[in-house]
């Protein structure tokens, strides 16, 4: 009998989880931090004013001075892009806030509660899964005009059952374990042990659920301002960059339109990268 | 000692030909940790051998090795041999499984494909491997139902596993294991998950199979008693080593290791000189007095189940009442009525004079049902928050009740954590560092520190290690006997509740059908199904 030797993918396959997705985990979070900084830093970290324009270099291909190169107007793409993180990742940040918690409480009630309330609950949220959520956000952009706030709002409605439907379901499993029952032959109220206890127990867990939804809504909202819909030129914002680059790119001119583009892709991917594996990482410590 | 194993095993007299023989095996997982250090053991052909041990101590990882069910990248030493052949070779691993050795695991419920019929899951084998046709397969495997004793065989090869009963689908799994007309049975704990009574049938059936088909069995139990009366040999382990191995009468009869001597005291037995007897404290008129309560529970597709039916129990003051039952009696029905945690359909319950049946409104009526009764849970695994350490755990209580600040109920609580043996280092501890034994002294010392009219433990030790269950069944007898606690005991083992209540009630499907002082029960049962329970408790024989 032989024992064939192991290819390199049988091999990567045979290594423990966590030995292959450290590096793949570190790099995301480094670039999640370099995003960040350079967003709250954009005043003293880009080389130029985004909104500076260079009538002398159109188009400039990368050099030192520019290191990305300019837009169709001479601004500095690199400048732009950093500024732009403010917007592009401000709007996620606030639609995951909102739509965790307004998720939560409703979630936590239905859960809770259960019956007609739940009953009723679930049906709302099943209408609300019908919509994508960026159509609700265009017509939130129609009722209440172009910006980030109309976006904002529709996208933390819509983004609430995801978060609901999972608390729900936590909340749901966590009521008939024994340790609830143990705390309510104790004395303690209903309202302490959802609020104090399961709360608590069961927040990790929607945490890297919403820490997921963060990459999506920053994709979505990019789609939005890419469509026009969101955030509105001048501004530096990712997804207005891409629409404004669209001229260019019929003069053969990619980099202004790639760039913001893969800035995009690798946020969203990084964003992933931490979600998922935070929630392996928390999968592991839930109690059988 | 030599004479007595040869004579009890004369097939022992020619051991070279010894049909499992392991010889120093070692298992390593794949981050260097030791689990199995150097087992040695071996079954006869027709021998029955009992792996013992309590959990942890790699009884199971050494039987599983038998099949090639190792651990994912373990790195196993020593050698293993199956009439001749070592399952660790890969090769030989699947004519053993074919042919040579079959393993019937605890749980029939999780090893069965829950969408094909009986009929399928025992004759695939046999149309795979043999290359039977269909007609043979079926008359082949209800001949092995009609084995195992299954009543009607032919028509249960076409039902589903959740048509049977947690006992009869043990013996199809039973069954299924003899396909292959194995020479060596491996049986993990295969009765653990059934009661007392379903065990008594299943082991009478493995008995006769054994003795029919000169097969040899490899028992894996971390009952004593169990192991006794049904093994011609014992083997027991501890952390990974052979502490001891010999016939199994003198195992239990005169224990040489020191282990083993601490395991056989710690077993509980149904009889000797450690019954329970009443505190007495007793006086004062009943604490506990539930007339007439009844339970039913519409189950969709079953129609009513009456779970408990026409209830009545006392408990004076300082008293200790067990309920006994087997699964489905209605004894946790009773006991989570009694404690508030389901309702009564109709019935009374009081507990220190006051009412309790009704549902308590508001923070007043709650916080007084609390103090009148309270209830430590079957499993510790579940019934401590897993977030909260041991201290907090008992401190929420205390700020809740006794209306004490944060730094006065820490110091309690740290008190009664000392007061159950548990240390500064428990106390900060989440449950998950803590052992089981530890967890049920952390249940039990917030359960007091409201210090309730009535303690109510649900199977409180069944989850437990016998030598943690014999600690903490002390410390129960030692509260009641330093604090006068009413208690009410619910268990399945009538050995255990001989050792701490002086009363018993047994139920069956609902009803009490016997109550009396526990010694008499044990030694004069009047009720038929009290006596069918007491002729099932495993007896070294």
């Amino acid at each position: 009998m032989t024992v064939p030797t192991p290819t390199l993918a049988v091999r990567v396959l045979r290594m423990p989880k966590r030995l292959r997705g450290r590096g793949i985990v570190f790099a995301s979070l480094a670039v999640l931090a370099v995003v960040t900084l350079a967003a709250i830093l954009a005043p003293w970290v880009a080389p130029y004013d985004p909104d500076a324009v260079d009538f002398t270099a159109f188009y400039a291909p990368p050099s030192p001075a520019h290191w990305l190169g300019t837009d169709s107007l001479g601004r500095d793409l690199l400048s732009r892009i950093v500024w732009g993180g403010r917007t592009a990742l401000l709007g996620p940040l606030l639609v995951v806030t909102f739509s965790t918690a307004l998720g939560i409480l409703l979630g936590l009630v239905a859960g809770w509660r259960g019956g007609w309330i739940d009953a009723v609950l679930g049906r709302v949220f099943d209408v609300l899964f019908a919509f994508p959520s960026l159509l609700i956000a265009m017509m939130a952009v129609a009722l209440f005009g172009k910006g980030l706030v109309a976006p904002v709002i529709a996208m933390s409605i819509s983004y609430a059952p995801f978060v609901a439907r999972l608390t729900r379901s936590l909340v749901a499993a966590e009521r008939t374990r024994p340790y609830v029952a143990a705390y309510r032959v104790q004395g303690f109220g209903g309202a302490w042990i959802a609020l104090r206890r399961v709360l608590p127990n069961i927040a990790p867990i929607v945490g890297a659920q919403s820490t997921l939804n963060f990459g999506y809504v920053l994709a979505e909202l990019a789609g939005l301002s890419f469509l026009g819909l969101g955030v509105q030129p001048p501004t530096a914002d990712w997804g207005a960059m891409i629409n404004e680059a669209q001229g260019g790119i019929a003069a053969g001119q990619f980099l202004p339109a790639i760039a913001p583009a893969v800035v995009v892709v690798l946020v969203v991917v990084a964003v992933n990268i931490v979600g998922e594996d935070l929630s392996d990482r928390i999968g592991g410590e839930i109690p059988a | 000692m030599t004479v007595t194993s040869a004579l009890r095993d004369p097939s022992a007299l020619d051991a070279p030909s010894a049909l499992l023989e392991i010889r120093d095996l070692t298992l390593d997982l794949s981050d260097g940790t030791r689990l199995l250090h150097g087992i040695t053991l071996s079954v006869a052909p027709g021998e029955t051998v009992g792996l013992v041990g309590e959990s942890g101590s790699g009884k199971s990882l050494t039987a599983r090795t038998v099949l090639g069910l190792t651990p994912d990248r373990a790195h196993i030493g020593g050698s293993v041999s199956v009439d001749g052949r070592s399952p660790l070779s890969p090769a030989a691993l699947r004519a053993i499984r074919r042919s040579d050795a079959a393993m019937v695991f605890q749980d029939p419920r999780a090893g069965i494909n829950t969408m094909r019929t009986i009929g399928d899951h025992l004759t695939e084998a046999l149309r795979l491997n043999e290359g039977w046709s269909r007609g043979r397969a079926r008359a082949r495997a209800a001949e092995l139902l009609a084995d195992v004793r299954l009543p009607s065989p032919a028509e249960h090869l076409d039902q589903h596993p959740h048509e049977l009963s947690g006992g009869m689908l043990q013996r199809v799994m039973i069954a299924g294991a003899l396909t292959t007309a194995p020479r060596l049975l491996v049986c993990d704990e295969p009765t653990t998950a059934l009661d007392v009574t379903t065990q008594a049938e299943i082991v009478q059936v493995l008995r006769e199979l054994c003795a029919d088909r000169g097969m040899g069995m490899l028992f894996i139990t971390h009952d004593l008693n169990l192991a006794g009366s049904l093994c011609d040999r014992l083997v027991v382990m501890k952390d990974g080593a052979v502490v001891e191995e010999g016939p199994a009468l003198e195992v239990l009869r005169d224990p040489q290791a020191e282990y083993t001597k601490r395991l056989v005291a710690a077993t509980p037995r149904l009889s000797g000189e450690d019954g329970a007897v009443g505190s007495g404290a007793a006086g004062d008129g009943p604490m506990v007095q539930v007339a007439g309560v009844s339970k039913t529970y519409r189950v969709r597709g079953r129609g009513e189940v009456r779970a408990v039916v026409g209830a009545d129990l006392e408990i004076p003051a300082g008293g200790a009442l067990a309920v006994v039952g087997e699964s489905g009696s209605g004894k946790s029905t009773l006991a989570r009525m009694i404690v508030g945690l389901e309702q009564t359909d109709t019935g009374a319950i009081r507990i220190g004079g006051r009412d309790t049946s009704a549902v308590p409104k508001g923070r007043e009526q709650r916080l007084a049902r609390a103090k009148s009764v309270q209830m430590v849970f079957q499993d510790p695994y579940l019934s401590l928050d897993p977030r909260i350490p041991a201290r907090q755990a008992v401190s929420d209580v205390l700020q809740l009740h006794a209306g004490l600040d944060r730094a006065a109920a820490g110091a309690r609580a740290m008190e009664l954590l000392a007061a159950v043996g548990l240390g500064e280092e428990h106390a900060v501890a989440r449950p998950k560092t803590l052992s089981g034994g530890q967890r049920q002294r952390v249940a039990i010392a917030r359960a007091l520190a409201i210090e309730p009219d009535l303690l109510v433990m649900d199977e409180a030790t069944s989850a437990l290690d016998v030598s943690v269950q014999a600690q903490v069944l002390d410390l129960v007898a030692e509260i009641r006997r330093a604090q006068g606690l009413t208690l009410l005991f619910i268990s399945h083992d009538l050995a255990v509740v001989r050792r701490v209540c002086e009363q018993t009630v047994v139920m069956r499907r609902g009803e009490i059908v016997e109550h009396g002082a526990t010694a008499e029960i044990l030694s004069a049962p009047q009720h038929p199904y009290t006596r069918l329970l007491l002729d099932s408790v495993p007896v070294p024989a």
